[in-house]
C-alpha cells in the first residue's frame, strides 16, 4: 500500500488514524481489567451503607474532589501527615473514583475518625471559625437541608448493575453475610435501605442535632468512614508492595 | 501534483462559520470571566457568598467547560469548517447537519453549565456533564464527523491537506474518549444522577486516559490543524516542511494515547503502566517540537513580520508557548519530578501555559485572520490587536509565574522535615503561604480577560462594518 | 493454540512491540525522505492553502 493512497483516500486515512490512536489505550487499560494483581486482597473493604452513599453523592455534588485528593502516595511525609498509603482495594467500590488531582486542601483518604462529628459539622458550616487561614467555602445549607433519600433504592440498584454487591434477595443477602459478616450485610440489603439509613443517622447523630436528618448527617457519615475500613495492623507492608 | 482549480468563494458555506466564530468570542468572555472569579475565590473565600450555585466546587467545571468546549470547541468547529472547505475547494457537505452541530453544541455548553451550578455532576474532571448531556454530545459529534468526512469526500483537490488530518484525528479521538469515559448507569430514566460503570483503579485509568488525551487531541492535535492552515496563510508562504508535518502527525497521534497514566504516578495503579506512560511522555517531546519547529520556521526569511504584523505575533508566540509547555509536560511526567509537582499549583500553571499560551493565542491569531474574511471587510483596528497581544502576554506570564512559585513552594513545604524528623509545616501553613500568589494569579487572569474583551470590542466593530 | 500464550508474557511482547513500532517508524521515514521524486511531490502539497486565494 502506498502512502499516496492514504493521503488520497479518506477511508484509509480514517482507519489508520483510528488504529494509531487505539493501540496505546488498549495496551495500558485493558490489562487492568484482567490482571488479578491490580487489586490487593484485604479484609474490611465493603460497599457504602445507604447513608454513606448519599453522603458520597453530596461530596461529589459539591465538587469536593476538585480541591481534595483521596490518594495517599507512598512517601514518608505523606505517611506522617495522612497515614498508610492508599491501596487500590480501598476504592474498589468507588463509582466513580475520587482520587482527585489537586490538593488545595489536604488529602481526605484517611480523614475518617480523625475529627469528631461536632468538628466536621462546624468546619463544613464555617471553616474559618476553626481554621482561620482556610480558603474553603462555607457550606451552611448542609445543616439546613433535609436529606432527600426517596430514590436511595434506585441509587443502590444502579450501583448493583455496575457490580457493587448490594443484595436484592435472600440468596444475595446470604452471600454478603459470608463475605462481609451479618452486621454489614444487613446494611447492603436494598429492600431495607430506608430503614437502615434512618437507623444509622439516628445512632450516629452526625450533625449533632438528633431531631432531624440533614445532608450534613449523610456527608459527615461518609467522611467518617473514609480510610477506616482496612486494619493495617493485620498486614505486613511487604504484602502490598507486589501489587505496585 | 496539487491542482490549482479554485471555486468561487460565494459557494463556500460561511454562515455556519460566522455563527461558531461569534460564539467562540462569547464563550471566551464567559469562560475566562468565571475563571477569574474562581481564582479570586481561592484568594478571598468570602466571594463564595454562602450561595451553593457559585461555590468554587460548582463553578470550576463551568469554567473548564466554557473555555475548553465553549471557546475551544467553537473555535475548532469554526476553523475546521473553514479549512476543510478552503483546502478541499468544495462547499460543506450536508449544510442542515452542520447547522445541527451548531445548535446542538451550544445546547451542550449551556446545559453543562446549568447542570454544574445545580450540582448535577459525574465527578470526573473535564467530563462533569451528566448522562443526558453526554448522549447529546455523542449525537452532535457523529453529525460533525459526517459533515467533515462528507466534505473531504467531495473535495476537488486530490490530496487531503495535512491540517485536515489533524482535525480528523481530533474528531475520531474525541469520539473514542468521550464514549468510553462516560459509560455509566443512570439511577433512572428521569434522574440526572448516574454512577460510573468502572470503579477505583480502572476508573482512574479510564478517566486520565480521557483527561490526558482531551489535552492531546482536543487541545493539541486540533489546534495544530488550525496552525497548519492559518500560519502559512497569514505568513503568505507555505509551511516549512510538508514531510515533517506528515512524520510528526503519525508520531503524535500514535504516542499521545500512551501517556495518560502519568497523571497517576505513585498512586494505586501497577508500576508498569506508570513507567510506560513516563517513557512515552518523554518521547512525545520529539513530535511536539517537530510541530513547533515546522510552524516557526515557516516564517524563516520573513522574520520582520514579527515586528509588523500583530496577528503573526500571536501565532508565533502561541507556538513558543506550545514548545515550552510540551517541554515542561514531559519533565513533570518524570516520576521524581512528579512526586514534587503532583497535587500542587504547578500542574495548574502547566495547564494554563498550554491553554492560555498555546490554545487561546493560536485561536486569537486565527480568528483575527478569519473574521475580516468571513464578513468581507477590513479589521477595525490593528492597534487594538496589538493591545490585546500585550494584555494576553502579560496575563499569562503573571499567571504561570505565580503558579510555578506557589506549586514548588507547596511541594517543598509538604515534604519538609525538621531536625527531629517531624513534619516542619502543617498543611494550612502551605495554604496561607500561597495567598499572595493566588492574588497575583487572579490579576494575571484579569489581564488575559481584559485582552479578550478588547478583542470582542475590536471584532464587533469589524463585523459591523462587514458587507454580508 | 499454545503459541498464543507466547504473547501473554511481557518479556516477549516488549521487544516485539519495540521492533514493530521501530520498523513502522523507519518505514515512514524512508517513505518520506528516501526518494527524491516523491519528496518533491510531497512538498508540492504545502502550497494547497495558498492556491485558493481570492481574498
Amino acid at each position: 500500500m502506498k502512502h499516496d493512497n492514504i493521503e488520497r483516500n479518506v477511508g484509509i486515512l480514517l482507519v489508520l488514524t483510528m488504529l494509531a490512536i487505539s493501540v496505546g489505550g488498549m495496551v495500558e487499560i485493558v490489562p487492568l481489567f484482567f490482571i488479578k494483581e491490580t487489586v490487593e486482597k484485604v479484609e474490611g473493604v465493603r460497599p457504602y451503607s445507604p447513608l454513606e452513599l448519599r453522603g458520597r453523592d453530596i461530596y461529589i455534588r459539591e465538587g469536593c474532589y476538585l480541591c481534595h485528593s483521596q490518594m495517599i502516595r507512598p512517601f514518608r511525609d505523606e505517611a506522617l501527615r495522612y497515614g498508610h498509603y492508599s491501596l487500590a482495594a480501598e476504592s474498589k467500590y468507588d463509582h466513580p473514583f475520587q482520587w482527585g488531582s489537586k490538593r488545595t486542601g489536604p488529602d481526605l483518604a484517611r480523614v475518617g475518625g480523625k475529627y469528631s462529628n461536632d468538628w466536621h459539622t462546624q468546619h463544613l458550616t464555617a471553616p474559618r471559625s476553626l481554621v482561620p487561614q482556610s480558603v474553603m467555602p462555607n457550606y451552611p445549607w448542609l445543616v439546613k437541608t433535609n436529606l432527600d433519600y426517596s430514590d436511595i433504592q434506585g441509587r443502590m440498584k444502579a450501583l448493583r448493575v455496575t457490580g457493587v454487591p448490594y443484595s436484592t434477595n435472600q440468596a444475595e443477602f446470604e452471600r454478603n453475610v459470608k463475605e462481609f459478616g451479618e452486621e454489614v450485610a444487613k446494611n447492603l440489603h436494598i429492600p431495607d435501605a430506608e430503614k437502615n439509613l434512618l437507623a444509622q443517622a439516628q445512632a450516629g447523630n452526625y450533625d449533632t442535632n438528633p431531631d432531624n436528618l440533614t445532608e450534613m448527617d449523610a456527608l459527615v457519615s461518609y467522611l467518617q468512614v473514609l480510610g477506616t475500613m482496612v486494619d493495617f495492623k493485620k498486614y505486613d507492608d511487604d504484602y502490598f508492595v507486589k501489587f505496585r | 501534483m496539487a491542482t490549482t482549480s479554485t471555486i468561487n468563494k460565494e459557494q463556500y458555506d460561511y454562515d455556519i462559520i460566522r455563527k461558531f466564530t461569534i460564539m467562540t468570542l462569547v464563550w471566551g468572555v464567559v469562560g475566562m470571566l468565571v475563571g477569574v472569579y474562581i481564582a479570586s475565590e481561592l484568594a478571598f473565600p468570602v466571594l463564595n457568598f454562602d450561595i451553593p450555585y457559585i461555590t468554587f466546587g460548582r463553578l470550576r467545571p463551568v469554567h473548564t467547560g466554557a473555555v475548553i468546549f465553549g471557546f475551544g470547541g467553537s473555535a475548532l468547529f469554526a476553523t475546521s469548517y473553514y479549512v476543510v472547505q478552503r483546502t478541499c475547494q468544495t462547499p460543506l457537505f450536508a449544510k442542515g447537519l452542520a447547522n445541527f452541530t451548531f445548535w446542538g453544541w451550544q445546547a451542550v455548553i449551556v446545559f453543562a453549565a446549568l447542570g454544574d451550578v445545580m450540582g448535577h455532576t459525574q465527578g470526573r474532571e473535564y467530563a462533569e456533564m451528566e448522562w443526558p448531556i453526554d448522549l447529546l454530545i455523542e449525537v452532535v459529534w457523529v453529525a460533525y464527523l459526517v459533515v467533515f468526512v462528507g466534505t473531504l469526500m467531495r473535495r476537488k483537490q486530490p490530496h487531503i491537506y495535512v491540517a485536515n488530518w489533524f482535525y480528523l484525528a481530533f474528531i475520531l479521538a474525541t469520539a473514542l474518549l468521550h464514549t468510553f469515559n462516560n459509560l455509566a448507569v443512570p439511577v433512572s430514566l428521569f434522574s440526572m444522577k448516574s454512577y460510573s460503570l468502572f470503579s477505583g483503579a480502572q476508573d482512574a485509568m479510564t478517566q486520565w486516559w480521557y483527561g490526558h488525551n482531551a489535552v492531546g487531541f482536543f487541545l493539541t492535535a486540533a489546534f495544530l490543524g488550525m496552525m497548519y492552515y492559518f500560519v502559512p496563510k497569514q505568513a503568505g508562504r507555505p509551511v516549512y516542511s510538508y514531510r515533517l508535518s506528515v512524520l510528526h502527525f503519525w508520531a503524535l497521534v500514535f504516542m499521545y494515547m500512551w501517556a495518560g497514566a502519568h497523571h497517576l504516578h505513585w498512586t494505586a495503579i501497577p508500576d508498569w503502566t506508570s513507567t510506560l506512560a513516563a517513557t512515552f511522555s518523554i518521547m512525545l517531546l520529539l513530535p511536539s517540537w517537530g510541530g513547533m519547529v515546522n510552524g516557526i520556521l515557516t516564517l524563516s526569511g520573513a522574520w520582520d513580520k514579527m515586528r509588523t504584523d500583530p496577528i503573526m505575533r500571536f501565532l508565533i508566540v502561541a507556538l513558543s508557548f506550545y514548545g515550552m509547555s510540551t517541554f515542561e509536560g514531559p519533565m513533570m511526567s518524570l516520576k521524581d519530578v512528579n512526586a514534587l509537582s503532583h497535587y500542587t499549583d504547578w500542574t495548574v500553571g502547566h495547564v494554563h501555559s498550554g491553554a492560555l499560551g498555546w490554545v487561546a493565542m493560536v485561536s486569537f491569531g486565527s480568528l483575527y485572520h478569519l473574521i475580516p474574511k468571513l464578513w468581507n471587510t477590513q479589521t477595525y483596528s490593528n492597534r487594538l490587536i496589538n493591545v490585546h497581544f500585550w494584555l494576553a502576554t502579560i496575563g499569562i506570564l503573571l499567571y504561570i509565574t505565580a503558579m510555578w512559585i506557589s506549586g514548588i513552594m507547596q511541594g517543598l513545604m509538604w515534604r519538609a522535615f525538621d531536625d527531629f524528623g517531624n513534619l516542619q509545616y502543617s498543611f494550612i501553613e502551605s495554604v496561607a503561604a500561597a495567598h499572595n500568589l493566588y492574588v497575583m494569579r487572579a490579576i494575571g487572569g484579569l489581564f488575559f480577560l481584559s485582552g479578550m474583551v478588547v478583542m470582542v470590542y475590536n471584532m464587533t466593530k469589524t463585523i459591523r462594518s462587514g458587507k454580508v | 493454540m499454545d503459541w498464543i500464550l507466547w504473547f501473554t508474557k511481557f518479556e516477549n511482547t516488549k521487544p516485539l512491540a519495540l521492533v514493530i513500532f521501530f520498523a513502522v517508524f523507519c518505514g515512514v521515514v524512508f517513505y518520506l525522505y528516501g526518494n527524491k521524486n516523491r519528496s518533491e511531490k510531497l512538498e508540492s502539497y504545502k502550497n494547497i492553502p495558498l492556491q485558493d486565494d481570492d481574498n
